[in-house]
Formats: C-alpha cells, sequence, structure tokens
C-alpha cells in the first residue's frame, strides 16, 4: 500500500473540476426564457399575489351565497388567506356600536352558511361582522384594513332596471375599491353559480 | 427516446415531432452518446501516445470544440432532425449530402459494435469469465449477442426510455465528477505528471495515432442535432445545451488524462507480463484494461476507488450499451431521412407492417455492425489470421480497428459540416442566426452582407489534419473507411442515374418553404418573421436591381 499524500495542485485541480462542472450544469439549466414565458410569469406571479387574500362579502343587500364554492376552491387552490364580512349598515339615528338584533342574527346565520361551505372544502375560513355607517364604505375600509387582494360580491338579477342593476352598494363598492373586484351574477339558466339556499338549488335537491 | 423519424424535405406532409424534450432532456441525449466515448477512448489514447495523452486529448479537444460550436449554430438555425447530413445536404448539395450521411452511417455502425464491445469489456471487470484477453470467444459471443439483441428490440419498438436516459446520464456525471474530485485531491502531484511527460513522450507518429484516436472521445454531438426537432424552444435550448456537452466532456477528458499521467495510486500496480513494474498510463493502455481503462483508474483512486471499483464497471457498462443503441436508431434514422430525400434507395424507408418500425434499416445497419465486429475480432479469433494482420497491418488489435474507423467515419462527416456553415452562411444570410461561431469578418456577397467565419475555417483545418493523421497512422482505417465511401458513391450514382435522377447535381429544392416550415414546427414563430422579412428585403433588393438595369 502506497502512503496518500494529497499535493495543493491537486486539491486545487478537484476543486476546479467540481465547480466547473456545477457551474456549466447550472447555466444550461437556465436558457434564457422568452417573451412568452416572461409574461406568463408575471402573470402567474399576480394571479398569486391577487388571491393572496380574498373577501367575501355580504349585506342585507349583497348576496353572495352564491359566490362562497368559487371563492373556497379559489382559495383552496391557491392556499389563499379566506375572510367572510357581512356589513351590518347602521342608521345615523343610531350608534355605531348599536345592538341590532335582528340584523346581527340574519348576519351569523349568512356567515354560518358561509364557514360550512369552506370547512367542507377543507379551506380556512374567519368570518367578521363590520358595523359601518355606510355598506360600500365599510367594505372599501375592511379590504385595505386586511390588505385583500380581491373583494368577491354576488348579486342577483332583482329584475328592472334602475341604473345600478347590481345595486347601488355594488356600485359604489367597484367604483372607490383599490383592489380587484369580482362580482358574480348568476345566469337565467346557470348553474355555476347556483346559491345554495336559492330557488334552483332547492328544486336540485 | 422517440421513435419517429421524418423525411426532410416535405415538412408540410409529414406529421410533426412532438417537443417534449427539455434542456436536461437534450443534453442526456448527447451525453448518452458523447459521454461514453471517454470510457473507450481513455484506454486507446493512452496506449497510443503514451506520455502526451493529455496533448492528443487537448488538440483534439480544440478541433472539438469548433466543431460544437459549429453544430451548435446550424442546429439552432436549422432545427431539424438529420443533423451533420442535413447541414450538408442543405449547404452542399445533394451528392454531398449523400457522403456525409453515408460517413454518419458508417460512424453509426462503428458505434454499435464499438460500444458492445466495450460495454462487455466492463462488464467482464466484474465477470472475468467475458474478458477479451482470456476467452475471446466468450467475448465475441456476448458483443454479437447485444447486437443482435439491440437490432430486435429496435425492430419490435422497444427503446430505452427518454427518462432513462436522463437518470443514467445525470449519475453518470455525478459518478465521473467524484471520481475526477477524489483522485485529484488526493492522489495528483504534478511532479509525476512533469515526470511521466518527459519520460514517456511519445515519437511524432505515435502522438498523431493518439491524436487520430482521441477524436473518437468527442464523438456524438451529433445526437443533440438530431434532437432538434424535438426540443423545446430549440434556438434557445439547444446552444445551451451544446456548449454544456462540449464544456462537461471536455473537461472530463482533460481531467482524465491528466490525472492518469499523474496520479500516485494507493495501490501498487501489477507488474506487466514480463515481470517488470510499469507506470500507470501503461497498466490502462494494455490491452488488457484499454477497453475498460475508466472503471480500472476509477478502481485506483484513492477511499471512493472501494466503492468505485464495483459501480463504475455497471454504469459504465450501461452507458456504452445507450450509446450503441443510440447507433442502431440513429443509423435506421439517418438512412430513412436519406431515402426521404432520394439519396438511398426507398427500401430503408419501408416500415415493418406489424411494428410500424424501419426493420429493413436496423435489420441492414445491424449487420454491417456485424460484419464489423468479425473482421476486429478475427485476430484474437484464430492465430492465422493474426499472423496476417501482423503482416498486412502492423498488427493493429480489433478495439482498434474499430476506433479508426470511427474516427475516420467522424472526420470526414464533420470537415463536409464545416464546408457546409461556411456555404450556408453565403447561400442563406437570411436564416436567422441565434448562435454563431465567433471570430467573423463581414463582407459583402452579391450585394448583401454576410459574415465569413473564420473560426469554422480553423476547425476544419484541424479536423482535416485529424483525419490525414488517421490515414497516415492507421494501417487498416486508411483501407476501410474510403472503402466504404468509394462504394456508398458508386451505389448513389447507380441509384441515382436509374431513378433517372441528377447524378451528379442537386435536385431542385424549395428551401424557403422548407425553413418556414421547420421554423413553424419548431414553434420559433419570432425567427420565422425575421426570416420572412429578410427575404422579403432581399426580393425588394433583387426587383429593385431588375428595374435599374
Amino acid at each position: 500500500m502506497n502512503a496518500i499524500g494529497p499535493h495543493i495542485a491537486g486539491m486545487a485541480i478537484a476543486f476546479g473540476v467540481l465547480i466547473s462542472i456545477a457551474l456549466t450544469m447550472y447555466w444550461m439549466l437556465h436558457p434564457p426564457t422568452t417573451v412568452a414565458e416572461r409574461a406568463a410569469k408575471v402573470v402567474q406571479r399576480d394571479l398569486e399575489e391577487l388571491i393572496g387574500s380574498i373577501i367575501v362579502v355580504f349585506s342585507e343587500e349583497i348576496h353572495s351565497d352564491h359566490m362562497m364554492a368559487l371563492a373556497v376552491r379559489l382559495a383552496h387552490r391557491e392556499r389563499a388567506v379566506l375572510l367572510a364580512a357581512y356589513v351590518m349598515q347602521v342608521p345615523l339615528t343610531l350608534p355605531i356600536d348599536a345592538e341590532m338584533e335582528i340584523e346581527r342574527r340574519q348576519a351569523l346565520g349568512t356567515l354560518a352558511n358561509a364557514e360550512a361551505i369552506a370547512r367542507a372544502a377543507d379551506v380556512e375560513i374567519s368570518t367578521e361582522i363590520i358595523p359601518a355607517r355606510s355598506v360600500s364604505q365599510g367594505v372599501v375600509d375592511l379590504a385595505k384594513r386586511r390588505a385583500a387582494h380581491l373583494i368577491i360580491l354576488g348579486a342577483y338579477r332583482e329584475g328592472k332596471y334602475s341604473g345600478a342593476p347590481l345595486g347601488r352598494e355594488i356600485e359604489q363598492i367597484t367604483a372607490m375599491a383599490q383592489c380587484d373586484v369580482l362580482i358574480g351574477v348568476q345566469g337565467r339558466k346557470g348553474r355555476m353559480l347556483t346559491p345554495p339556499t336559492g330557488p334552483q338549488a332547492r328544486a336540485r335537491a | 427516446m422517440a421513435a419517429n423519424v421524418s423525411v426532410q424535405n416535405s415538412a408540410s406532409e409529414r406529421p410533426s415531432l412532438r417537443r417534449a424534450v427539455t434542456p436536461w432532456g437534450s443534453f442526456s441525449w448527447g451525453y448518452s452518446d458523447v459521454g461514453a466515448d471517454i470510457f473507450v477512448g481513455l484506454g486507446l489514447v493512452l496506449g497510443a501516445a503514451a506520455g502526451a495523452s493529455n496533448v492528443a486529448f487537448l488538440f483534439a479537444g480544440i478541433v472539438y470544440v469548433c466543431i460544437g460550436l459549429a453544430y451548435t449554430e446550424l442546429a439552432a438555425t436549422y432545427p431539424v432532425a438529420g443533423g451533420g447530413q442535413y447541414f450538408v445536404f442543405r449547404g452542399l448539395g445533394d451528392i454531398f449530402g449523400f457522403i456525409a450521411g453515408w460517413s454518419v452511417l458508417l460512424d453509426f455502425t462503428i458505434d454499435i459494435v464499438l460500444f458492445a464491445w466495450s460495454c462487455v469489456d466492463y462488464l467482464s471487470k466484474l465477470l472475468p469469465v467475458i474478458a477479451f484477453t482470456q476467452h475471446p470467444w466468450t467475448h465475441f459471443f456476448f458483443v454479437f449477442g447485444l447486437i443482435a439483441g439491440l437490432a430486435v428490440l429496435n425492430i419490435v419498438g422497444v427503446r430505452e426510455s427518454s427518462a432513462f436516459n436522463e437518470l443514467v446520464s445525470g449519475l453518470d456525471i455525478v459518478s465521473e465528477t467524484t471520481i475526477l474530485f477524489f483522485g485529484f485531491f488526493f492522489a495528483f502531484h504534478p511532479e509525476t505528471l512533469v515526470h511521466t511527460m518527459q519520460t514517456a513522450w511519445p515519437t511524432s507518429f505515435q502522438l498523431m495515432n493518439g491524436v487520430s484516436l482521441a477524436i473518437i472521445s468527442f464523438v456524438g454531438l451529433e445526437s443533440i442535432s438530431q434532437a432538434a426537432q424535438e426540443t423545446q424552444r430549440p434556438a434557445s435550448v439547444i446552444p445551451r445545451t451544446s456548449i454544456s456537452l462540449i464544456l462537461t466532456i471536455l473537461i472530463f477528458a482533460l481531467a482524465y488524462s491528466n490525472l492518469a499521467l499523474g496520479m500516485q495510486t494507493a495501490t501498487p500496480i501489477p507488474h506487466d507480463a514480463h515481470g517488470h513494474v510499469q507506470p500507470l498510463w501503461h497498466y490502462l493502455g494494455n490491452e488488457e484494461n484499454n477497453g475498460a481503462a475508466v472503471a480500472v483508474l476509477a478502481s485506483l483512486v484513492p477511499y471512493w476507488g472501494i466503492l468505485a471499483a464495483f459501480y463504475v464497471p455497471v454504469l459504465g457498462a450501461i452507458l456504452l450499451l445507450i450509446s450503441s443503441n443510440s447507433g442502431v436508431f440513429g443509423s435506421s434514422r439517418i438512412a430513412y431521412a436519406m431515402s426521404g430525400t432520394q439519396l438511398l434507395p426507398s427500401i430503408f424507408q419501408r416500415v415493418h407492417p406489424r411494428y410500424r418500425t424501419p426493420a429493413i434499416s436496423i435489420a441492414f445497419f445491424c449487420g454491417v455492425a456485424v460484419l464489423e465486429l468479425i473482421f476486429a475480432a478475427l485476430p484474437s479469433l484464430h492465430p492465422a489470421f493474426k499472423a496476417l494482420y501482423a503482416r498486412l497491418f502492423r498488427g493493429e488489435d480489433g478495439i482498434t480497428f474499430l476506433g479508426d474507423l470511427y474516427a475516420f467515419g467522424a472526420a470526414a462527416s464533420y470537415s463536409l459540416v464545416f464546408l457546409a456553415l461556411i456555404a450556408l452562411r453565403f447561400k442563406d444570410p437570411q436564416s436567422p442566426r441565434r448562435f454563431k461561431m465567433p471570430l467573423n469578418i463581414p463582407l459583402t456577397y452579391r450585394g448583401g452582407r454576410v459574415e465569413f467565419p473564420v473560426t469554422a475555417v480553423i476547425g476544419f483545418l484541424g479536423i482535416a489534419s485529424i483525419l490525414s493523421f488517421v490515414m497516415i497512422t492507421h494501417q487498416l482505417g486508411r483501407i476501410a473507411g474510403p472503402t466504404w465511401i468509394v462504394f456508398g458513391v458508386l451505389g448513389y450514382l447507380l441509384y441515382r442515374a436509374r431513378k433517372q435522377l441528377p447524378v451528379l447535381r442537386s435536385q431542385p429544392h424549395d428551401w424557403r418553404k422548407a425553413q418556414i416550415n421547420i421554423l413553424q414546427q419548431a414553434g420559433e414563430l419570432d425567427m420565422m418573421d425575421e426570416y420572412l422579412a429578410n427575404v422579403k428585403a432581399l426580393d425588394e433588393r433583387k426587383a429593385k436591381e431588375r428595374t435599374v438595369t
């Protein structure tokens, strides 16, 4: 058995071989991207950011229960933070923290439904009841406070054209919101946005 | 590997190949071919060039870099299946396209037998019963069995998967880097290297012989070009994978040769047949070990060698078998393409009715490989042939004969590829070139701007010198190589005359339409737009010139 004695030149060459092969492989596996690939990456990143935090809004005038399933799927796939918020309008004649039993009960019921949909899909959800003088202002303030990337709103076709077919509050939110707003309107024969408690869902059940 | 084959100039009619080859896939496609070469080349070069083996590898390596750059430019500009044969066909015309393709076919048939031979050599390090020196007949039948097995597997349409190729290539790169790291770190001594180079410096003849054999360590870049049509974004990916392949193989070849000359082994090297002490390079390059030199060297590396002695023969054998298989399907692919462009008879395009594979091509070229095997193995099988070969061919052994022919085929086709690259720079300056060989001289040619590639000229001179080294130093190679070309050309002339096609001139080709189809199918739409704009500008300029005259 001969004695093994490392030499400084040999050690340097050994590291040289190792580093040059590693660098060559790294360079090869990272080819320049095309314009289309770069654009796709930006869109993907924006999409991830877009749905990092989602707020589904409910109120007396905003009926988003049929949008919950969509919101849950979106949150599940992108691991987004999901918040279901019921904005309770408090009349100017009452203090902002006034007890409004009937409205509060309705809000709790709506949010319980939303929570059940999310739990069924194994998605974490938080709920909140927001008292506000104006629903639209309450929603916009909430979105700002929670740094929401997407506000999801639902509207039923109420029938007559009144200048604001989706409802005045929804119109105002879309005008004031800093983040993106997704409004879902159920088609006359649509099935995807069927409200879980609506007449079509009952008929199917 | 994808089994699809395609015909070059009927792009619009053929089904397009799926673009599924990723950057790693493209690299491993080439690596499984070129990466195996060092397993064969190291022992041969050490046996021939002795103390100047590293110089032989360096010279061949410089030429190889030029070849690699030429292939990179051409494959990125013309991302079609066909490789060197297609480039020459397009740049120099039909007859030169045939000669290039025919040389590549020689290389592929040698590829089949040379790598099957070396595969058995590597396995014999674990199974001495199949060792060439002790049991030539067993060795012969094992190699024959491998070739026959590969032929059958390819005819029935069973191929190794790309994933398997990628895995083996990855394992081999890690393995070789580790062997070299341990070898250099613990056992390399520059004084030993200098001493070996001084005491074992070869004669000029031996050095030329060594250089001509060293080029076989770099043959196989063809594979990346052949996969161009199936590679994702070929114009961007192929330059990267080709250059990475060139660098990786160059690093390995130079590192192995320097390590073999400058390593002090932990375990003593066995004495030679005469009982004399032998240096490491001599031990690796002798007839017993030259077919499996990397495995023997790896087993002598301190610490890692204990493990490497067991897995390197197996890994080497697998890589060599993949390379041998690439010779089987590569030859059928090229023959199919040449047949489609009427450079070979249509029989080579015939597909087996049941297995849907080019069975006749596969059987024919595997048959040629078996003939080469017989010719290479004869001296070891019978003393009468040994004496005859000793008288006629200076007693070259079988594996050296295969190496000669491999070097001849590669040098011949590469020489034509360099000429084709220069010709295409003049004939087709409109095609956008995302990668260009460095060192270009801008010129005005027929009213347009072209760039003359100086590196291609250097590469051509380099490969032409290697071709001349093959002719000077190899008794068998200088006869068998040109004989292959001469018989091929005679067959080509007869075939073209019988079919009433232009014999020495080329058939008319609509290269514009072909190029648009190529770029469209490659998904290189930016390049296609650029090409159309260039063509339009050329037409407008010509129209203007006609109006003036």
